[in-house]
């Protein structure tokens, strides 16, 4: 490995400086001047390199063969030397091109000094120099003088004159002095130095006019060494590391061979691209040097110039737009200048800075094992040969290492180096003798031993979206080549076993394992910390296992209960079988108990659940034979029955551990669901438990199911006779149905849609119709198949397939029934073949089938049209897929830069790397999003009450009254261990307990029916006791820990979710027609904060007296009323409300005249009449009619005579037609911004209200910009089916806001948010971003994340938050104190 | 483990030279400044930490034991990098402070010495403004 040459002391980096070089720098670092052109000394034998060619050996080596000329190391250790090439012109660096004419138009082109007077002077330099300056307002202030000297023309220290400083070309810079009008005696004068040169070439004049001062890089240089220090610090520079005369260049600093590796073939070589051009300037060089030297013409001169100077902005970055095309021809084609190099994914910043290759790693297919545990990674015993640890030899392993030393590094478990504490070798173990070296291991010395059993690895696959895409897992070591590991992980990882490959790192020192099982370990992360709710659950075959087992009808002998229950662990596992449910005639056991095992295996099991839930299946309107809904259904004594008497036994009951009722399906061991038996486990016994109950459930679904088995075949997908028949009838009651309605479209009698028009209405009412037909024929099918059937089994327990809504199972009755409408973009399959969608079909033809409507389902085979049009909207989803992967991952990319550094402080604050405050509290309560029990709150009160009242059996304690039991709440809440409570969380709380003790206790007897009134039977204070406690504790561990990352939480939180949103999709606010962006256009649209959003909806509140009905007034009365308030909103243009527009011509003038429909803006209610009409048209823009052109003639006649032109140089008539374009477009009432307002009944509310579409309310509304982006993105979110803590949008919410404006998540805003150089160019824009930097002699902290991972450098987030002290005995050394560095003699310099 | 004279060997784990090499190593990090208030936690409270702040300085210093207010919990990081740095002073053959029952693994050797508390690090918690509170492991209550 190369190693720079460095200091021995150990050094950290605090800050970088960024600069520039002067050429005396240049000089120094340089080994040698480079003046020869070739590269390769052709007259010597093998062609060396040339000496002082771009090769020269003493610039370092790339070459294994030879040495370095100047530190004689070989090309492992040589670092390389720098070298030089003087140019004899200067030239400009491109890179600050831009820069350094800002300079120039602040300087006067006479005197070098900035044009601005004394005074503000004074006033600038006043504010520059303020130390608290950031960087956002730094530039604000340079901008602001730039703008000033830009407008001065005079210089106010020697008044000469100034004019515009301007780039022509891609490298020339011109001083327009002299402009057209003012003549100037300085022009004169100017003008007059050109009489030599019209006196020699006469073809000269006519251009001399035209002429400007040419600023090349000499006079530049001259006027930058004159500028005053002071003034270099007014435009921002510093005067001691970056004058502006050094952003010139004299001398051109060439990198070390070694960067620059020539790729050597036999006999010939290929150069690297900087080689190249290093040579090519090194030869214009040359040639211009011997220009200057023989006295040839200027021409020549000048060409060659501009050549060199084109080839070293070459040098720096290749791709200048505008190069002159005379030059461009005999280019050579340079791909990359060191601007490329920096650049970009590959370049160094985000390649080789930001992301690193590592070793310690390993990738492969990946399948599962349920017969590993969650947290186990399966690796291949050739991989754990080859990943290694380095394990430092201890008394306690020192035999277990001498072992590993003497397999080798070919048997298991081995080693393959040592490295000795006391001399630092390192021996490689395949050779030698491994004996001996085992016994001279020496404690303290290093084993790079194989991978072991419960070793911890990270454990990987991309994309890595969010925090759980990369965890940490214990090394289980097996046989063959895949990683293998628990089914339940497959979720965070979004992994499945298809050909996915995953990847596998090793940490390598004590402290990395430790944080990496503590932190990332998968137990630790069960949760998502999106919105709280487990993310590693059971999947796919454990839940329809554990469905079937679960049923009711599933009972077990002595033998098969206790084979089923030898199935849960591996025979470790000490289980106590339950008394069997049934004794007699010979005792049965049901499957509900295997899992009341599963939970609590033995007595000694502390784990003990209390659980109400409901299930998938749980429908309370489900029907029995008589027809009879089970909410509706009643017992003997006229009570509602309990809903776990539910005849789907949808109803979930564990009691102390014990399943009581209900079935196991997704809903109980799902991921997804904060309701699930797993979660609760979590909450109340830790991840631990949670963890070794889903193992329990992996293995025991795996097992049993092996032995049950569960297929699918062709027989479960085929209809019977009744379901054949009755889709049949319901498809075509459909179809006629269609029909009827395209009938009366046509007609004309169907009524439209508010704010839709025909077309729309129809399609609309057609499509509403065919996906009941799916839905139907969906009920009928489910209905109809029997109850073995295996899609039907996993789409009920939610294992596989689609669940849409509470009766149709859409997969399923896809295959067996009818597979329905295609959709393309939210509609019918458009008509792409003229009038029609297939030549198929009658021309305009709006049926169903026309329309991509599938009838036939997978089963019965689908008909060629109806192939394609199911292939057209396969195809959408596929599309989709694709582009959505590269918009939400480039989003995501963003917002991880704009949040990476935001941090949870120790005083709860938010806080980014330079300190600035986002939020005084995180998420205002301070609480952690993954800890959120219930709804916002931490505790989910109800059932934890109810499991304190299962665990503390009331026995003969008494129940406490209300009176009793708010005393004791009141004086535990004032203990010290509440102390760190919030108020908010006490008061919910009592509110809580209040309302659940409201009824006075009834008699002990009616405790029976605890579940119908859980709480209400009483309390006893063992069982208040219980709960308050566990509110404390939870509530305490939920409190969000210091240290935590919370903006890149927040930014995975709310990127993630967005690979999962479809791309396009609209959907309809409240009316149809009126569609708002959603998904991940709408996301995109609110962090980069546009200003111009594609569906501006302003939901409009009409006053009650308006818009309410009901109690104030009828609703036609408040639609009446709505329409006057559209109409006075809504843009109305004048053609809405004309009848006709009339040419008028006579001899004398030209006019229109233009007719007006009374009638109309009656019905509109639009309170407009002939003069306001007038009004609009006299102040409608650009039309320039005055109030003399326009004639009222009658009530509704308007004649508009056409205004003349000045010169009649137009024809009138052509003026005419431009007006009769126009006129009809003139906005005569309502807001011009407004496009359509639609009237929309809040049907919940009794109320109407005004939807507009457009911008135009913006003056009257009052925006809380922070409060629009938390409900926006929520709302986002919540209709594509997603929850996301809000905390987490809150966050994203208040750093878009904090620095007063809105700022985007986009490059630019990110400039503005942040400060640090290294951040802002590992984003975008990498080079502008360091060029400026350096101009500017910025400085960069190393603070944020970026910073630190591109230096190495631990960050100071997470466990770098806080630092460790060693708790020593040792009395500290006291420094003594100095003789006279005492307090009163301090003076206090001001 | 006895061999290096049990747990008043305090100075054994200051051996910088050991630590520079096995990469960056915390608790030697605080630099001669630092050092100087860190053992001043040792001595009676006040006192010490005043008189070793350059005087009149209004600067960020040590909050004293009795003003402390951030969480008496300790977070999930302060507990995985003290397993960390405490695995690593037990792979490098610090003495361990608790009786071991077989294990070998210095991450569960430090595991166990969390669990009794009988780890001697102290965590120096730095509030915004640069001010700092330390605790005492045995101070805090361990997660879960």
């Amino acid at each position: 490995m190369k190693r720079p040459v460095l200091d021995t002391a150990p050094k950290v980096i605090k800050r970088i400086d960024f600069g520039i070089l002067s050429s005396q720098d240049v000089k120094q670092l340089s080994v040698l001047e480079l003046h020869q052109r070739d590269l390769y000394d052709v007259t010597r034998q093998n062609r060396p390199p040339a000496r002082f060619g771009a090769l020269d050996r003493r610039l370092g080596t790339a070459d294994k063969a030879e040495p370095c000329e100047t530190c004689g190391e070989n090309v492992q250790d040589c670092v390389g030397h720098f070298g030089v090439i003087r140019l004899v012109l200067p030239v400009f660096h491109i890179g600050y091109f831009k820069l350094m004419i800002t300079v120039l138009q602040n300087i006067c082109k006479t005197c070098s000094k900035v044009m601005v007077d004394e005074q503000t002077r004074r006033l600038y330099l006043k504010r520059l120099r303020n130390p608290n300056l950031d960087g956002v307002r730094r530039k604000e202030i340079l901008k602001n003088l730039n703008a000033l000297c830009k407008k001065t023309a005079r210089c106010p220290h020697c008044s000469s004159l100034n004019g515009m400083v301007k780039k022509v070309g891609a490298l020339k810079i011109v001083h327009e002095k002299f402009k057209k009008k003012a003549k100037t005696e300085e022009e004169e004068v100017f003008r007059q130095s050109f009489e030599q040169a019209i006196k020699l070439d006469p073809a000269l004049k006519s251009h001399i006019s035209k002429a400007q001062e040419d600023l090349n890089p000499l006079t530049v240089i001259e006027l930058f060494s004159a500028v005053s220090d002071e003034d270099c610090e007014l435009m921002g520079l510093n005067p001691e590391h970056s004058r502006p005369e050094l952003f010139i260049w004299n001398a051109l600093p060439v990198p070390p061979v070694c960067i620059r590796p020539s790729v050597g073939q036999e006999s010939s070589s290929t150069e690297d691209d900087i080689t190249v051009l290093a040579s090519e300037i090194v030869d214009i060089n040359t040639k211009i040097r011997a220009c200057m030297q023989d006295g040839t013409q200027t021409p020549l001169l000048m060409e060659y110039w501009d050549f060199l100077q084109l080839q070293c902005a070459m040098y720096v970055t290749s791709d200048l737009p505008g190069i002159p095309t005379h030059l461009q021809g005999n280019l050579p084609k340079i791909k990359k200048g060191f601007c490329q190099r920096l650049k970009g994914k590959h370049g160094r910043f985000r390649g080789n800075l930001s992301g690193k290759r590592v070793d310690f790693s390993g990738r492969t297919v990946i399948s599962p094992d349920p017969n590993l545990r969650i947290d186990q990674v399966a690796v291949p015993e050739r991989v754990c040969k080859i990943l290694t640890y380095p394990e430092r030899v201890t008394p306690y392993n020192i035999e277990r290492l001498r072992k590993n030393i003497i397999n080798g590094p070919d048997v298991l478990p081995g080693a393959t180096y040592v490295t000795a504490q006391s001399n630092g070798m390192k021996r490689f173990l395949k050779y030698g003798n491994r004996r001996k070296i085992a016994d001279e291991l020496r404690v303290g010395d290093t084993v790079d031993r194989h991978l072991q059993d419960d070793d911890v690895v990270l454990f990987n696959r991309q994309p890595s979206l969010h925090k759980l895409s990369i965890m940490s897992h214990f090394v289980k070591v097996r046989p063959w080549r895949t990683f293998r590991f628990n089914e339940c992980v497959c979720t965070p990882y979004n992994a499945d076993f298809d050909g996915d490959e995953m990847n596998l790192h090793v940490p390598q020192t004590e402290e990395a394992r430790a944080e990496a099982i503590e932190l990332m370990g998968v137990k630790n992360n069960l949760v998502t910390p999106r919105n709280g709710e487990p993310l590693i659950a059971a999947t796919q075959d454990f839940i329809t296992a554990s469905y079937l087992l679960s049923r009711k009808d599933v009972f077990y002998d002595r033998s098969q209960f206790a084979q089923i229950c030898s199935y849960l662990g591996d025979s470790l596992l000490d289980i106590e079988l339950p008394p069997p449910t049934i004794w007699k005639p010979f005792a049965l056991w049901t499957g509900k108990q295997i899992f009341g095992v599963l939970l609590r295996p033995n007595k000694s099991s502390k784990i003990v659940v209390n659980l109400e839930t409901k299930c998938r299946t749980f429908d309370k309107d489900q029907k029995d034979r008589n027809g009879t809904p089970f909410s509706k259904l009643r017992t003997l004594a006229d009570q509602p029955f309990h809903s776990s008497m539910c005849p789907n036994d949808g109803y979930l009951f564990i009691h102390n551990s014990e399943l009581m009722s209900g079935v196991i399906d997704k809903a109980i061991i799902g991921d997804g669901n904060k309701k699930s038996m797993f979660y609760v486990v979590l909450r109340d016994y830790g991840p631990v438990a949670a963890a070794e109950c889903m193992n329990k459930i992996a293995k025991l679904s795996a097992r049993w199911l092996a032995n049950q088995g569960f297929s699918i075949g062709i027989n479960d997908v085929q209809p019977g006779d009744r379901l054949r028949k009755e889709k049949e009838i319901t498809v075509e009651r459909g179809y006629s149905e269609c029909d009827k309605t395209i009938t009366l479209s046509r007609e004309g009698k169907l009524p439209n849609q508010p704010g839709c028009n025909e077309e729309q209405t129809l399609e609309s009412k057609l499509s509403g119709i065919l996906s009941k037909i799916r839905d139907d024929v969906g009920q009928v099918c489910f209905q109809e198949l029997n109850k073995y059937n295996a899609p039907l089994i996993m789409s009920l327990c939610g294992s596989k397939g689609m669940y849409m809504t509470r009766s149709s199972k859409i997969n399923v009755s896809q295959m067996v029934a009818c597979v329905g409408q295609q959709i393309i973009s939210g509609n019918r399959i458009p008509n792409g073949f003229g009038d029609r969608s297939l030549p198929h079909f009658p021309k305009n033809s709006k049926t169903p089938p026309a329309k991509g409507f599938v009838r036939n389902s997978f089963y019965s085979g689908l008909s060629p049209t109806e192939f394609l049009f199911h292939a057209v909207s396969g195809r959408e989803g596929l599309v989709d897929t694709a582009v959505k992967t590269a918009e939400t991952g480039y989003m995501q990319r963003r917002l991880m830069k704009a949040l990476e550094d935001l941090v949870c402080h120790y005083d709860l604050s938010v806080r980014d790397s330079s300190g600035g405050i986002i939020q005084f509290k995180y998420g205002d309560d301070g609480l952690d999003p993954p800890n959120i029990e219930g709804s916002e709150q931490p505790v989910e009160f109800t059932r934890n009450l109810m499991h304190s009242q299962a665990v503390r059996p009331t026995g003969s304690d008494p129940f406490l009254t209300k009176q009793q039991a708010m005393s004791i709440v009141a004086s535990e809440i004032k203990k010290k261990d509440f102390r760190h409570v919030s108020g908010e969380f006490i008061k919910s709380l009592q509110s809580f307990l209040e309302a659940e003790l409201t009824p006075p206790s009834p008699p002990p007897s009616a405790a029976r029916d605890i579940a119908a009134h859980p709480i209400k039977s009483g309390i006893t204070a063992a069982q208040l006791h219980h709960f308050l406690s566990t509110c404390k504790t939870k509530y305490a561990r939920a409190v969000i820990q210091p240290g935590t990352a919370v903006g890149a939480v927040g930014g995975q939180s709310i990127g993630e979710p967005g690979t999962q949103m479809t791309l396009k999709t609209f959907h309809f606010a409240g009316v149809a027609s009126m569609n708002v962006t959603l998904g991940v256009p709408r996301i995109k649209e609110i962090i980069n904060a546009s200003k111009n959003i594609s569906t501006p909806i302003i939901d409009t509140r009409l006053i009650q007296a308006v818009g309410g009905y009901g109690a104030v007034q009828t609703r036609f009365a408040a639609e009446a009323a709505s329409r006057v308030v559209k109409a006075r909103i809504e843009k109305t243009l004048l053609e809405d409300v004309m009848e006709y527009i009339q040419e008028i011509i006579t001899g004398e003038e030209v006019s229109l005249k233009i007719k007006i429909d009374l009638e109309t803006i009656r019905k509109l209610q639009l309170e407009v009449n002939i003069h306001s009409i007038r009004d609009a048209i006299v102040r409608a823009p650009k039309l320039k009619i005055s109030d003399v052109h326009i004639k009222v003639e009658t009530a509704d006649r308007l004649r508009v005579v056409v205004p003349r032109a000045k010169n009649d140089t137009v024809n009138p008539y052509i003026l005419m037609q431009a007006l009769k374009r126009a006129l009809p477009k003139v906005v005569i009432k309502g807001l011009p911004t407004v496009a359509r307002a639609v009237i929309n009944d809040v049907e919940a509310e009794k109320r109407l209200n005004l939807l507009v579409e457009g911008y135009g309310l913006r003056e009257v509304m009052g925006v809380d910009g922070k409060q629009t982006i938390i409900d926006e993105i929520l709302y986002t979110m919540k209709s594509h089916g997603m929850t996301i803590d809000r905390r987490h949008v809150m966050l994203l919410a208040d750093l878009m806001t904090f620095k007063g404006e809105v700022l985007g998540i986009t490059r630019f805003g990110i400039a503005k948010m942040k400060d640090s150089v290294l951040m802002l160019a590992s984003f975008e824009k990498t080079t502008d971003h360091l060029f400026e930097a350096s101009f500017f002699s910025k400085h960069d902290k190393i603070q944020g994340v970026s910073e630190c991972i591109i230096m190495g450098v631990p960050m100071t987030l997470g466990t770098g938050l806080f630092k460790l002290v060693q708790q020593t005995d040792q009395q500290p050394k006291k420094q003594m104190p100095l003789l006279f560095d005492s307090p009163d003699f301090h003076v206090p310099l001001k | 483990m006895s061999d290096y004279g049990g747990s008043d060997g305090g100075g054994d784990y200051d051996e910088p030279v050991e630590y520079d090499e096995a990469l960056e190593e915390p608790m030697v990090e605080g630099e001669d400044d630092f050092a100087a208030v860190e053992r001043a936690e040792v001595l009676p409270l006040g006192a010490g930490d005043d008189n070793d702040r350059p005087p009149g300085s209004t600067g960020p210093g040590p909050i004293p034991k009795d003003q402390r207010m951030t969480t008496p919990y300790m977070t999930k990081y302060e507990k995985a990098r003290i397993l960390g740095t405490r695995a690593l002073q037990i792979s490098m053959n610090a003495p361990v402070m608790v009786d071991l029952t077989g294990e070998s693994d210095p991450l569960h050797i430090a595991m166990k010495e969390l669990r009794e508390r009988k780890i001697p690090l102290m965590i120096r918690r730095f509030l915004p403004d640069g001010s700092w509170e330390d605790w005492a492991v045995e101070e805090l209550i361990p997660p879960e």
